[in-house]
C-alpha cells in the first residue's frame, strides 16, 4: 500500500489477564496456558516455549516473554498487571516502565523483513528496527527496563542455572553454543522463533469470521454489516491498510499489510515518559532509565516524543530500545507499524502508546478525528452534545496533562512534523472536505463495525458456540453502556 | 546460404543428359586412340560442364521469373479488390497488420495503403533470388533485407474533461514498431513491440512490451497454422487498432472494456479463407487469470474516461495475461467467423471459452469449481455510397464466483458474472481532394462492466464526495462501471497514413467523464 496507511498500531501492554495467570506469574516456567502439540514440533521449537515462559532468565527474576506476552491475550500485555500502565513494567527490580505498548505475538511469524524502498514496510517491534523474528526475540533479555540483563552472558548464566530450560536448549543446540555467549543468545533467539513460528497458538485461524468463510459459522447481521463497512472504501476503509483480503504473507487474510503510517493518535499522559520529572507507579522513586530524547523541534510543545521510525532516543551505540537509523528522516517522524487486528478485542489498550482502552473509542476516533478536534487545526470545530455531534466532545482525544483541551490536534507529535499524518485517505474528513464534516460512520455503524472486530477473536468453536468466551468488550452489554454513556 | 543450397541442388533432368553424354563419349572413343581419347573426354567434359551450367543459370532465371511473376498477380489481385472497395463505397481507411490476414472485409477496405506493407497480406516484397555472379537478374533483388519487413504506428492524444479541467491531459499514448521476416513463400514471422505513454522506467506510467510474436506457416490454398503470441479475431478493432482504422481519437469503449483490446493469447490457430468470402480462425490458447482481480480497490480506478481505458479496470482487462509468465494451466478455445463475399458488407462473430485462474479465495472456503470466462460478439459493418456504417455486440460472462464475492462483501469491486456492451456508428466521406480526406462520424454505445453478479448484490459504490487518490485534496465522486456514452467527431486524413482526429463525448451517467479529444495517428 503507498503512504497513505489509515489505520494505526493498535497497543497492548502486559501481564497475566486472570488471577490464577497472576498466581502462575510468580513460577520460572509457567507453560500451562498454552495449546501446543509438541510432538510435531522441532527441539529449537520446544526449547524456545521452555525459554519463552522462563522468569529466571531475567535480572529481577519475575520477568518472561510471556509476562508482557499473555497467551489468553492472543500473546499482548495486560495492564491490569502493569499497575494499569499502558506500557509494562521491568527492570531489574522490577520497577521501571517501558515506552510502547506491548503488542500481540500471534501472526507475527508473518511479518516481512523491514524494507524500506516504496515505502516502509515489515520488520519487528513497532518501529521495525528488527529484521527478524530471532533477532527481535533476543533484544528484551538485554533491555533495562525489561529483562535487564547486563549483556549475553548474564543471560547465558542465567540459562544454565534453569535446568529444565538448559536440558531443552542442549537438546536443540547442544552445549557448544555455551560457551559463547553471543551464539548462545542468538540460538535463543531462533528457538523462541521457532516456537512462535511452529506452535499452533501462534497462527490458530480459529475465529468465527474464519469459520464464516469455510460456512460452519454465520456472521450476524451487525457482524455482516460491520465487514461491508470495514470494506467499503467510502465508510470505514480499514481495509486499506487491514487487508479482509490475504496478500502475499499467507494464505489468511492478516488484516495487517504490515505497511507504516502516521495517524496522529492522541498523547497518552498514563506513559511516564510523557511527563517531565516522572517517578515510578511502584515505589515513587523517580525513573533511572529512559529518556535523553531525541532533538525534537523548537517549537514543539513538549520535551518528549516517541515518533517511532525517528525513534524516541538519541543514537546511541548498542542501543536496543528503539531505532536510531532514521533519526535524521523528517518525513518518517510519527510513523508506527500496522499491526494485525486479528484477536484485536482481547489485546487492548490500542495503538503504539495504549492511549485507548476499547474499540468503540478507537473506531469513533478515526472518523471524528479531524472534525472533534481542537483549536489548533481545526478553523471550524464542531459543538459537542445537545444540538452537536453525537460523537466525543471536542477536545476529548486531545488533552493536555492535565485533562483539558489540548492547544494543538495530533499532540503526540511536534507540530513541525504535523504535515506526516494522513489526512488524505478515508475514513479521516479533513476539516476543507468538500465543506462537509460528517463523520464517514453513524454511531450504529461504528458499533456494527466493533461487532464485526469481535469475530476475529481466535479460539471460536462453530460445533459448540456458547461455549466461546465472548470478549468483555464485545458482549452486548458492552455496546449498551458505550452508547449510553454517549 | 540461398546460393549455396542452389548450386549444391542437381536436378534428375540435368543427371541423366550427363549420363546420356558420357555414354556417348564412351562408345566413340572405343575405335580411337587412347591419346585422341583422353583429348575427347577432357573436351567433352568441358562441354558438358558449359552446359550444365547454362542449365544452372536458366533454372535460377526461371525460378525468380515466377516468383516476380506470383507477386504481380498477388499485386494485381489486390488492386483489383481496391478498386472493387473503392467503388462499392467504402470511405473507412485500412492499414493491414499482421493480425489482419483473416479479416478481409476490413484490410481490402478504401484507403489501404500500397502494397509492400503488409507484411502477411502476402504484398511484400519479391523474396530474395538465388543470385549468382554474372546472372542476368535484377540488381534490386540482391538486398540481404529483401526477406525482412519493418512497419509501425502510434498516436498521441489531448483529452480534455470539459467538466474538470485540472484532469487535461497529452500523451503519445502508443509508439509502436514491427518486424517481421520471411522464411520462404509459405513460413513468415511477425512482430509488434510497443511503448506505451512514451517513457516506460519504474517511476513511470509506460509500458514496454511485445504485441504480436508469432510465426505463420502456410499449409495450403485455404489454411494457414500460426503459431506464437498473437490477436485474437475478435470485433472490428483488435486485429485493426492502428490509429487510422477507426474513428475517434480513443478506441470505443465496448471494444475496450468488454473485448479487451488489444486483446492477445499465446498459442496456435489454423485459418483461412474460402473462394466464397468465407473467413474462418480456430484455435487454442492461454486464457484469463482471476487471481489478478482486485476487489479492494481503495480509490476509484479511474476518474476520467481516459483512466477508464487505460487502467485496466475492466474484467478482461484487468485478468487477461498477454503471455507474461501466464499461468496455462487451464487453456481457452476459440473459433471466429467472418463473410465478405457480398461487396461492401463484412459480416463476423467470434467466441472464446476456457478455465481460468482461479480468484483469491479464503483457504477453507467451499470450492464451486473452475471459473470459466467466456467471450463472445458478434459484428457487421456495410459501406453503401460514402456511408460507413458498423454496428457490435460484445457479451462476458465468468462461472462459479459466488464464494469469491461472498467473501467480499462491501466491495466496491466485485467480479461479475455478466457484463456486455454494444455500439452503433455511422460515418460519411463527405469530403475527399487528393489524398485529403474528411469522415465525421456519430457514435452510440453502451456498456456494463458489471450486468450480473453472484454471491453479491453488486458493487457497493461510496456515496458522495471522496478521496480519489493518496493526495490530499483530491477529490471527485466513485464512478459507475456502465455507462451510455454518444461520440461525435471526425476524422482527417492529410493522407490514408496520417490522421487527425476531433472527437466530443457525452456520458450520460458518469457525467464528469464527458470530454474534448484531439489526436495524431500514423501508420506506416
Amino acid at each position: 500500500m503507498s503512504r497513505s496507511k489509515i489505520y494505526a498500531s493498535v497497543a497492548l501492554p502486559g501481564l497475566c489477564l486472570l488471577a490464577a495467570n497472576l498466581v502462575g506469574c510468580g513460577g520460572s516456567s509457567d507453560v500451562s496456558a498454552t495449546s501446543t502439540t509438541q510432538t510435531t514440533q522441532s527441539a529449537a521449537a520446544v526449547a524456545g516455549k521452555a525459554i519463552f515462559f522462563d522468569k529466571s532468565l531475567s535480572a529481577s527474576g519475575k520477568q518472561a516473554c510471556g509476562t508482557c506476552h499473555v497467551p489468553s491475550r492472543a500473546y499482548s500485555g495486560d495492564p491490569a498487571t502493569d499497575n494499569g500502565l499502558p506500557v509494562p513494567i521491568g527492570g531489574a527490580n522490577m520497577d521501571q516502565v517501558g515506552f510502547r505498548n506491548a503488542p500481540s505475538l500471534v501472526y507475527a511469524s508473518f511479518t516481512p523483513p523491514f524494507s524500506l524502498s516504496g515505502g516502509p514496510v515489515g520488520g519487528f517491534f513497532r518501529d521495525g528496527r528488527a529484521s527478524t523474528l530471532a533477532a527481535q526475540a533476543q533484544q528484551p533479555f538485554v533491555t533495562d527496563f525489561e529483562m535487564a540483563n547486563a549483556d549475553a552472558a548474564a543471560v547465558v548464566a542465567k540459562l544454565q542455572t534453569s535446568p529444565t530450560t538448559l536440558a531443552a536448549f542442549v537438546a536443540a543446540y547442544g552445549t557448544t553454543p555455551l560457551s559463547d555467549p553471543t551464539t548462545a543468545l542468538a540460538d535463543m533467539g531462533a528457538a523462541l522463533a521457532a516456537y512462535e513460528t511452529e506452535d499452533p497458538s501462534f497462527h490458530p485461524f480459529s475465529s468465527k469470521y474464519d469459520y464464516s468463510l469455510g460456512g460452519q459459522a454465520t456472521l450476524t447481521a451487525s457482524e455482516a454489516n460491520g465487514l461491508a463497512l470495514f470494506n467499503n472504501p467510502g465508510k470505514g476503509n480499514c481495509t486499506a491498510c487491514h487487508p479482509s483480503q490475504a496478500q502475499s504473507f499467507s494464505e489468511h487474510a492478516l488484516f495487517t499489510d504490515f505497511s507504516f503510517d502516521n495517524i496522529g493518535v492522541p498523547r497518552n499522559w498514563k506513559i511516564p515518559a510523557n511527563t517531565a520529572g516522572s517517578v515510578s507507579p511502584i515505589d515513587g522513586a523517580p525513573f533511572s532509565t529512559v529518556l535523553v530524547p531525541v532533538d525534537v523541534p523548537s517549537d514543539a510543545e513538549y520535551a518528549y516524543y516517541d515518533m517511532g521510525l525517528c525513534g524516541p532516543f538519541k543514537a546511541a551505540t548498542g542501543d536496543v530500545k528503539a531505532r536510531v537509523d532514521l533519526a535524521d528522516t523528517p518525513s518518517l517522524c510519527g510513523v508506527f507499524k500496522v499491526p494485525t487486528l486479528r484477536n484485536i478485542a482481547i489485546t487492548s489498550p490500542y495503538f503504539h502508546n495504549g492511549v485507548f482502552t476499547d474499540l468503540h473509542q478507537v473506531v469513533e476516533w478515526y472518523v471524528t478525528r479531524d472534525i472533534n478536534n481542537n483549536t489548533g487545526n481545526n478553523p471550524n470545530p464542531v459543538a459537542a452534545g445537545p444540538g452537536g455531534n453525537p460523537y466525543q466532545a471536542v477536545g476529548t482525544f486531545y488533552t493536555a496533562a492535565d485533562g483539558t483541551p489540548d492547544l494543538y490536534e495530533y499532540n503526540d507529535l511536534p507540530v513541525e512534523y504535523d504535515a506526516n499524518v494522513n489526512i488524505a485517505e478515508v475514513p479521516y474528513t479533513p476539516p476543507t472536505f468538500g465543506g462537509g464534516q460528517a463523520p464517514t460512520l453513524t454511531a450504529a455503524e461504528i458499533d456494527d463495525i466493533v461487532a464485526f472486530l469481535c469475530t476475529l477473536t481466535d479460539g471460536y468453536d462453530p460445533t459448540n458456540p456458547t461455549a466461546y468466551t465472548v470478549p468483555a468488550q464485545c458482549q452486548p452489554s458492552a455496546a449498551a453502556s458505550t452508547a449510553a454513556s454517549k | 546460404m540461398t546460393r549455396n543450397l542452389t548450386t549444391r541442388k542437381t536436378p534428375a533432368s540435368l543427371t541423366w543428359r550427363a549420363v546420356v553424354l558420357l555414354i556417348s563419349g564412351a562408345l566413340a572413343a572405343g575405335s580411337a586412340s587412347a591419346a585422341d581419347e583422353s583429348a575427347q573426354i577432357s573436351a567433352q567434359q568441358q562441354q558438358i560442364d558449359a552446359l550444365q551450367q547454362q542449365l544452372l543459370n536458366i533454372q535460377a532465371q526461371m525460378k525468380q521469373l515466377a516468383e516476380q511473376n506470383q507477386t504481380l498477380t498477388r499485386r494485381l489481385q489486390y488492386d483489383e479488390h481496391r478498386a472493387e472497395s473503392a467503388q462499392s463505397g467504402t470511405t473507412q481507411p485500412s492499414t493491414a497488420t499482421p493480425g489482419s490476414a483473416n479479416a478481409p472485409g476490413t484490410a481490402a477496405s478504401g484507403l489501404a495503403p500500397p502494397g509492400g506493407l503488409t507484411p502477411s497480406g502476402n504484398l511484400s516484397p519479391p523474396v530474395a533470388a538465388d543470385v549468382t555472379p554474372g546472372s542476368v537478374l535484377p540488381p534490386t533483388a540482391v538486398s540481404p533485407f529483401s526477406n525482412v519487413k519493418l512497419w509501425g504506428y502510434g498516436e498521441l492524444y489531448y483529452t480534455h474533461p470539459t467538466r474538470e479541467g485540472n484532469k487535461t491531459e497529452a500523451d503519445l499514448a502508443r509508439a509502436v514498431f514491427g518486424i517481421g521476416y520471411t522464411f520462404d513463400e509459405k513460413t513468415e514471422f511477425n512482430s509488434e513491440f510497443e511503448v506505451e505513454h512514451a517513457v516506460s522506467s519504474a517511476s513511470d506510467v509506460g509500458e514496454f512490451e511485445v504485441e504480436q510474436f508469432y510465426v505463420d506457416r502456410q499449409l495450403n490454398d485455404y489454411a494457414t497454422l500460426r503459431a506464437g503470441l498473437f490477436l485474437m479475431p475478435f470485433g472490428l478493432i483488435n486485429e485493426h487498432h492502428e490509429p487510422v482504422n477507426f474513428y475517434g481519437v480513443q478506441r470505443n469503449f465496448v471494444e475496450t472494456l468488454i473485448i479487451p483490446s488489444t486483446w492477445r493469447e499465446g498459442g496456435f490457430n489454423v485459418h483461412g479463407e474460402t473462394p466464397i468470402g468465407l473467413s474462418w480462425n480456430a484455435g487454442l490458447t492461454t486464457g484469463f487469470d482471476l487471481s489478478k482481480w482486485n476487489f479492494a480497490p481503495e480509490f476509484p480506478q479511474y476518474a476520467t474516461a481516459l483512466d477508464l481505458e487505460d487502467s485496466d479496470s475492466a474484467p478482461l482487462q484487468s485478468t487477461h495475461q498477454e503471455l507474461g509468465l501466464a499461468n496455462a494451466q487451464h487453456l481457452s478455445e476459440y473459433l471466429a467467423l467472418g463473410y465478405y463475399g457480398i461487396p461492401g458488407l463484412t459480416l463476423g462473430a467470434a467466441i472464446s471459452t476456457g478455465d481460468a485462474a482461479k480468484v483469491a479465495a479464503p483457504p477453507n472456503a467451499p470450492i464451486l469449481g473452475n471459473e470459466r470466462v467466456t467471450l463472445w460478439e458478434a459484428h457487421a459493418r456495410w459501406t453503401p455510397g460514402k456511408l460507413d456504417l458498423t454496428a457490435l455486440y460484445a457479451h462476458g460472462s465468468i462461472s462459479n464466483l459466488a464464494v469469491a464475492n461472498a467473501s467480499n462483501p462491501g466491495s466496491p469491486n466485485p467480479l461479475p458474472s455478466e457484463f456486455y456492451g454494444y455500439y452503433a456508428q455511422a460515418a460519411y466521406g463527405a469530403w475527399e481532394h487528393g489524398e485529403y480526406r474528411l469522415a465525421p462520424f456519430v457514435r452510440w454505445e453502451y456498456y456494463t462492466m458489471g450486468e450480473r453478479y453472484s454471491g453479491t448484490d453488486g458493487p457497493v459504490v461510496p456515496a458522495g464526495l471522496l478521496p480519489l487518490s493518496a493526495t490530499p485534496g483530491d477529490y471527485g465522486y466513485w464512478p459507475r462501471n456502465y455507462d451510455r456514452v454518444t461520440t461525435v467527431g471526425a476524422n482527417f486524413y492529410t493522407t490514408p497514413h496520417v490522421v487527425f482526429k476531433v472527437d466530443y463525448q457525452w456520458f450520460e451517467d458518469n457525467r464528469t467523464f464527458d470530454r474534448l479529444d484531439f489526436g495524431m495517428g500514423l501508420a506506416f
